[in-house]
């Protein structure tokens, strides 16, 4: 530093500490250079200047909206030295300009606006060239600019009109003025964008040329009021005076050009802000994208103001650099251009996560958190109104360095979770929501509902159920819902016990549980049809006809309540009253399929089976009009039906794959969960053997109509029509070959051939896939008879009444095995039974009728 | 009702009909002067039993139909009313008082389902992706994309996604087709009720939230909290996720929001105010992008310890890639070693979670770090001036890392070496995918022997396989560019990974079939610092194969 420098280099070392703001070493600097040439004494004085002014506006920065702070001897000081620069006039044009730049902010500063719009109007600031001009030079320019306006803003308007405001000339002319204040803060706010992009870019190349010199890149270059108030004052003007057209499209100047350390902060609240706009003041037809014009006339401004708004009248030589190149993602439609905002506000706020927990770091904790929750929040919103739930809750995950016991956050996380189909996850996280607020009832009943559906975690769910109990009455009108959840938990685990005696219990249970909810609950409709069906289940066929009835008259137009109504009117074998309810069911709820497969069976019964094939035939057009319309291939992540299904094949969903690929189990049952992945694990197999498989889309549509073929075949089965249920046994096997239900039907078509051995075969197939399948163990058992192996037939048919103790027709066979062996008391027992259980058995097994929270 | 009011429906029926085509504009837009038109309407809506009120749907669907904007609002602002009237007398049993309602309503949303030609209406939206360039940033400029499965599955491309506002109501179209009858159904199902408990889903609720939070926005802010309580309310009771989770954002947006509604004036006013530019958080406070320079520099002042620390840490470090001559081993990736110390960052092992492996450029230190850093972004802008990098494909990402750590020092020896092959792509193992891995893993395990040390195994198995040895270095340099591209990257990483691997190993040994060079094969990942490695395509001089081998030396 010492060592005397030549000229240039001296003048170019002065001119990068300016430009990067190192006033500390100025005065050495001007030290050596007045060594060289008196004449530089001048240029000295007007460095020395510059560097003390900086220097105290460093010291002791103008505040937003603070008033001036009147004489001060430091100040004093700098205007000497710039006096000093002005008077002798031997300065080079460009270094008079600059000195008269640096006196008008003095006396900004020093509160005299008029004097310093004076000394601007000495200078011709559109003329100054920005092309080629030293980087500190741009900086000066810009905050010449912003300096203007806040002296226009200040100073009063001096017209002689003054006194006439009624006349439209002056209402013209402060309009006039107005217009003049907001383009200088724009060329300002575009000058000062240039001026950072250029001084990143000089910092930088300079850097790889000084090599091992440590520059001052540890700290950020700060902008100072001007330009702030440079960057900042136009849109805050445009939205003031409610002109949100020319305040969106200032935003977006902004945010178009490219960032550079010093603007990343205000980029993240500009984007966050614009996020804001777009999302709450905007509808889709006000909208235009941000490269197009904006319309003349917007709904969005002030009405009273239109007529007055100016489009953008001027022009700059250089203009800061904006992100280009081909293939640009533009925005097309507000909520995208408010989630491309959001997730580059997210992508900053997340960087300035505060993850220290020491208490002198609480206020950055909070500020770094606030800071993001604004935008996760927006996030949520933007997402949540075009169905994004995945990618949601993939966001809300990138929240969570800010989550430390920070409710909010996890709970948004958990709900996402829900909503995204991530149900295990969504558990564990509920876990964390309950332990920060363990008053609410709401989030473990979130959880039971989860546990009960498509996890099927009846452990878990009882527990966070007995959480929702044990609040008493705090939990309030949510106290019966706990009840109800807990009941359901219960009747499904009576579903999954194989003891007998566990499974009366659970049942017991269920039924105290759901007659607690109804009494706490009078008007829920959902107590007492859950009551009805759990009666229904332990076949007290009259109770339940009362409970579903109660039902409703709560809720006239309950699907589940009119289908269990059908079904328990079909246990009374009021088939025809039965097929009744089902229709008028079906006119309000025409695709709902479960409804359909009930007026199939109903239909063989009460009309004959070509009614029902007809049914079949209706059934298949509507699976496909309802699937057709949102195309399988372009398995978009939408919110449509099929990305729905998509998300539940992922989390291999158990709830919608018993309820569609097991008529007999009907809804959840344990072991039927596992045959339904193993089914669906293999099908995925051995439809990619077979690349012409016609399914890529999800698997639920594709179950649906598997089953709809199925009970098709059933149909052709009763009619003795082999060869037309083979082929639609094939349709189901083409989708689904190693399901348990196709290999069960193939074996009834091989019996109705008269191919014992073959039958057998299918039915062992199936039960290796299933082997808890009581239709095959009975038919199975049924075969062995045949075949006279009387005691495997009846270990089989003992095991099927394990899995099932209501099915009559197992009891029936196995009485029939019995008698065979001659066991004649034990048989008649089991026709006893198998005479009571038909009596009371419905046309489909109760539990066909999805229970859910 | 009066007969006043009777008197300007009438008037307001007989008016329409008779008017003549090019008089509709004219006319709509001196409907707003009719100021007792509208209260005499709503009065015939309210009374269900109005002769008039047959009538008066019929020509609202006319408005409606006519495709005159101010028709249609006209028609629209009634929408809310007709909606409660229908849903009030379903609720009450009634429904043939609502008949011509019900006609009204179904006229309308058929209208609004299909566009001009009739065709259906699919509202599409695309989802903008951090990793594709936009208008308003650059993929490499956003420091860390978190590197979900989601992210990853998406990389590169903004999938276009079917989806839209009204999406329930799309369903409904086909049913509409398919049987005539099929919305009113849908209709009734979605509204009919009784003691006022209407049957809900959680799409509707959430619809109904967005609509509340526009009211809430522009002017209606204590109906609308009221109404968003009500809705939240609701969804509680129905344990529907879609809408808690929209619901709760918005009460929590409301406060601070930069758009506030001004109550008095019932109109909509946005405050904005000038914002400190600089960062409001102090700087000695930890920061997620602060902590990652901090591990910079521990690395730099303690190279050679710290190798010897992964290496003993015993994680997934794989064994180092040695250049054969100068058996010089190389730092280890930094990357990996928080694993190994415990310091490990929360994106360890989830790839689900939040995991931020790129390393921002723009990060606080200074010093020779600083320095490297602007090196590599200079270099990044060269690449990007050259235009041709997109970096979505593996191959522009090689050119990449050669451009970036292009120089070969000389001094590698001729005569040991095996052919070695670097993907020099900065990536961490964590996103090399299950391949990878696995490898990096076989190979840590080897050489957990701490005694043996690495480089003795390293050396011992690479003579011992001589030819048949492939080694892979993945060279994961950090700080190389475009760490925006680093999400893009990591799905194809493995691809690189395995498809470089064939070719070589099909060069190489040309006697044996892939799948027996495949077995032979062992490959040793190498995770170094950036800025070390070199990439070479020189050939190497004894072997009889091309390839392509990476050497690492510490840059000087």
């Amino acid at each position: 530093m010492t060592a005397r420098k030549s000229g240039s280099r001296l003048e170019s070392e002065i001119e990068r500490c300016r430009s990067e703001g190192q006033w500390d070493k100025i005065p050495e600097l001007v030290r050596q250079l007045s060594a060289k040439l008196i004449s530089n004494d001048d240029l000295g004085e007007l460095l020395l200047g510059e560097c003390k002014l900086q220097t105290y506006l460093k010291e002791n920065p103008i505040k937003q909206g603070a008033s001036p702070k009147g004489p001060n001897p430091k100040l004093v000081e700098i205007r000497k030295h710039l006096t000093a620069a002005l008077d002798r006039g031997n300065l080079k044009a460009d270094y008079l300009q600059e000195a008269r730049l640096l006196m008008a902010k003095l006396c900004y500063v020093e509160g005299e606006y008029r004097d310093a719009l004076d000394h601007y109007s000495k200078v011709n600031l559109d003329d100054m060239q920005l092309v080629g001009s030293p980087v500190y030079r741009l900086s000066i320019i810009a905050e010449a600019y912003a300096t203007i306006g806040l002296c226009l803003e200040k100073v009063p308007v001096a017209s002689p009109s003054l006194s006439n405001t009624e006349s439209p000339l002056s209402i013209r002319s402060m309009t006039e003025r107005e217009q003049k204040i907001i383009t200088c803060y724009e060329k300002s706010g575009d000058i000062a964008l240039l001026y950072l992009q250029e001084a990143e870019k000089a910092l930088s190349s300079g850097i790889q040329n000084r090599s091992p010199k440590p520059g001052p890149t540890g700290q950020d270059q700060e902008l100072g009021y001007f330009l702030e108030t440079g960057l900042q004052r136009a849109h805050v003007i445009h939205f003031k005076n409610g002109n949100l057209t020319q305040g969106v499209g200032r935003f977006r100047e902004i945010l178009r050009a490219v960032e550079t350390r010093t603007t990343q902060n205000l980029r993240m609240t500009i984007a966050r802000q614009l996020a804001e706009i777009l999302l709450r003041g905007m509808c889709e037809q006000s909208y235009w994208s941000p490269m197009e014009d904006p319309p003349t006339v917007s709904p969005l401004d002030d009405p009273t103001r239109q007529g007055h708004t100016h489009s953008k009248n001027y022009s700059l030589s250089r203009r800061p650099r904006v992100y280009s190149g081909e293939n640009l993602f533009c925005p097309q439609e507000n909520t995208e251009e408010a989630l491309l905002l959001l997730l580059i506000s997210e992508s900053m706020a997340n960087r300035d996560a505060v993850l220290s927990r020491i208490p002198e770091h609480n206020n950055d904790r909070i500020i770094s958190l606030q800071s993001a929750s604004v935008v996760y929040d927006l996030l949520t919103i933007a997402l949540g109104r075009r169905g994004q739930y995945e990618m949601l809750s993939e966001c809300l995950e990138r929240a969570m360095k800010f989550a430390f016991e920070e409710f909010h956050l996890w709970y948004q996380l958990a709900l996402s979770l829900m909503a995204a189909g991530k149900s295990a996850r969504a558990v564990k996280v509920l876990k964390e929501c309950i332990r920060l607020k363990p008053n609410d009832p709401t989030i473990p009943l979130l959880a039971v509902k989860l546990c009960i559906g498509p996890l099927h975690w009846l452990d878990e769910g009882e527990c966070f159920g007995k959480m929702v109990i044990d609040m008493g009455e705090k939990a309030a009108e949510f106290r019966a819902k706990g009840y109800l959840a807990i009941g359901l938990v219960y009747s499904l685990k009576a579903t999954d016990a194989s003891l007998r005696s566990t499974q009366e219990d659970y049942q017991r249970k269920a039924l105290g549980a759901f007659q607690r909810a109804q009494s706490l609950s009078p008007t829920d409709h959902l107590a007492a049809f859950y009551l009805a069906l759990q009666l229904a289940v332990s076949r007290q066929i009259p109770e339940a006809l009362g409970y579903v009835r109660q039902a409703l008259q709560l809720q006239g137009d309950d699907v589940h309540s009119l289908h269990l109504l059908a079904l328990l009117l079909s246990a009374q074998k009021h088939y025809h009253d039965a097929l009744n309810i089902i229709e008028m069911a079906l006119s309000e709820y025409p695709e709902n399929f479960n409804l359909l497969y009930s007026k199939v069976k109903l239909e063989a019964i009460c009309r004959g089976p070509e009614e029902a094939l007809l049914t079949c035939k209706h059934m298949l057009q509507i699976w496909k009009s309802f699937y057709n319309l949102t195309n399988p291939s372009d398995s978009g992540r939408g919110s449509s039906l099929l990305d729905r299904a998509i998300a539940d094949r992922r989390q291999l969903n158990a709830m919608t794959l018993p309820d569609f690929s097991d008529p007999e189990t009907g809804s959840v049952h344990a072991t039927s969960i596992a045959a339904s992945r193993v089914e669906q694990a293999l099908s995925e197999v051995a439809s990619s053997l077979q690349s012409s498989a016609p399914k890529h889309g999800p698997l639920h549509p594709w179950m649906t109509l598997a089953q709809i073929w199925l009970h098709a075949a059933e149909v052709y089965i009763g009619m003795s029509k082999p060869a037309e249920a083979a082929a639609c046994t094939q349709e189901a096997a083409n989708l689904f070959p190693t399901s348990h239900n196709v290999l069960y039907m193939k074996g009834q078509i091989a019996e109705l051939r008269g191919n014992i051995d073959e039958a057998k075969r299918w039915y062992e197939e199936a039960l290796s896939i299933n082997p808890t399948h009581v239709k095959t163990m009975q038919r199975l058992g049924l075969i062995l008879h045949q075949l006279q192996r009387y005691s495997l037939s009846e270990k089989v048919l003992r095991d099927a009444v394990q899995v099932n103790s209501t099915a009559h027709d197992v009891w029936n066979s196995l009485g029939e095995v019995l008698q065979a062996q001659g066991n004649a008391a034990a048989a008649t027992e089991c026709f006893l039974t198998a005479l009571e259980l038909e009596a009371s058995s419905p046309i489909l097994p109760f539990t066909i009728i999805p229970r859910a929270l | 009702m009066l007969a006043m009011d009777q008197g300007v429906v009438e008037e307001w029926l007989s008016e329409y009909k008779t008017l003549p085509d090019s008089a509709v504009s004219t006319y709509a837009s001196s409907l707003k002067d009719k100021g007792t038109l509208v209260p005499a309407l709503y009065k015939v809506i309210r009374e269900n039993y109005s002769d008039l009120l047959e009538p008066v749907c019929h020509q609202l669907f006319d408005f409606y139909r006519s495709g005159e904007p101010q028709l249609q609002r006209f028609t629209l602002q009634f929408l809310p009313e007709l909606l409660w009237s229908l849903l009030s007398a379903s609720a009450a049993r009634d429904p043939h008082t609502s008949g011509c309602i019900e006609a009204l309503l179904l006229g309308i949303y058929n209208l609004e389902i299909v566009d001009k030609d009739g065709q259906s209406k699919v509202l599409t939206f695309t989802v903008p992706s951090l990793s594709k360039p936009s208008v308003y940033h650059e993929p490499s400029a956003i420091g860390s994309i978190a590197l979900t499965e989601g992210a990853l599955a998406n990389h590169g491309l903004s999938r276009v996604v079917y989806s839209g506002p009204h999406l329930q109501r799309e369903n409904f179209t086909a049913q509409n087709r398919v049987c005539i009858c099929g919305y009113p159904r849908q209709h009734m199902r979605r509204y009919k009720g009784i003691n006022t408990r209407l049957t809900v889903t959680s799409e509707f609720l959430v619809q109904l939230i967005t609509g509340i939070h526009y009211a809430l926005c522009n002017g209606e802010v204590e109906l609308g909290s009221k109404a968003l309580d009500d809705v939240l309310y609701r969804a509680q009771l129905e344990l529907f996720p879609e809408a808690l989770l929209v619901g709760n954002a918005i009460k929590s947006s409301l406060r601070g929001a930069a758009l506030k509604s001004n109550n008095k004036e019932g109109a909509r006013s946005i405050q904005v105010e000038i914002t400190p530019t600089s960062s409001r958080i102090s700087r000695n406070a930890v920061t997620s992008l602060s902590i990652r320079g901090h591990r910079w520099k521990r690395h730099e002042s303690q190279e050679v310890s710290v190798e010897n620390d992964a290496a003993l840490g015993g994680v997934a470090i794989p064994e180092i890639s040695v250049t054969g001559v100068s058996g010089e081993r190389l730092p280890n990736g930094d990357s990996l070693r928080p694993r190994s110390d415990g310091r490990a960052q929360p994106d360890g092992d989830t790839l689900g979670g939040a995991s931020e492996v790129s390393l921002d450029p723009r990060s606080h230190d200074s010093g020779i770090r600083g320095q490297e850093v602007r090196r590599q972004k200079s270099v990044r802008r060269m690449v990007e001036n050259e235009d041709a990098v997109d970096l979505g494909s593996p191959d522009e990402l090689m050119d990449i890392s050669e451009v970036d750590e292009g120089v070969w020092p000389g001094g590698m020896g001729p005569d040991i070496t095996p052919p070695t092959i670097t993907i020099s792509n900065s990536v961490t193992t964590l996103n090399l995918g299950a391949k990878a891995m696995k490898k990096c893993r076989l190979v840590g395990r080897t050489s957990k022997d701490k005694e043996a040390g690495p480089l003795t195994t390293g050396r011992a198995a690479s003579e011992n396989t001589e030819l048949s040895l492939k080694r892979l270095t993945l060279t994961s340099s950090q700080s190389v560019p475009k760490a925006g591209a680093l999400t893009s990257l990591t799905r194809t990483a493995s691809a690189v990974f395995s498809r470089s691997f064939e070719q070589v190993a099909s060069g190489n040994v040309p006697s044996s079939s892939n799948h027996a060079t495949a077995e032979t094969a062992r490959y040793s990942c190498s995770l170094q610092e950036e800025g070390v490695g070199y990439l070479s395509p020189a050939p190497n001089h004894t072997q009889r194969s091309p390839s392509i081998s990476v050497h690492l030396g510490t840059d000087l």
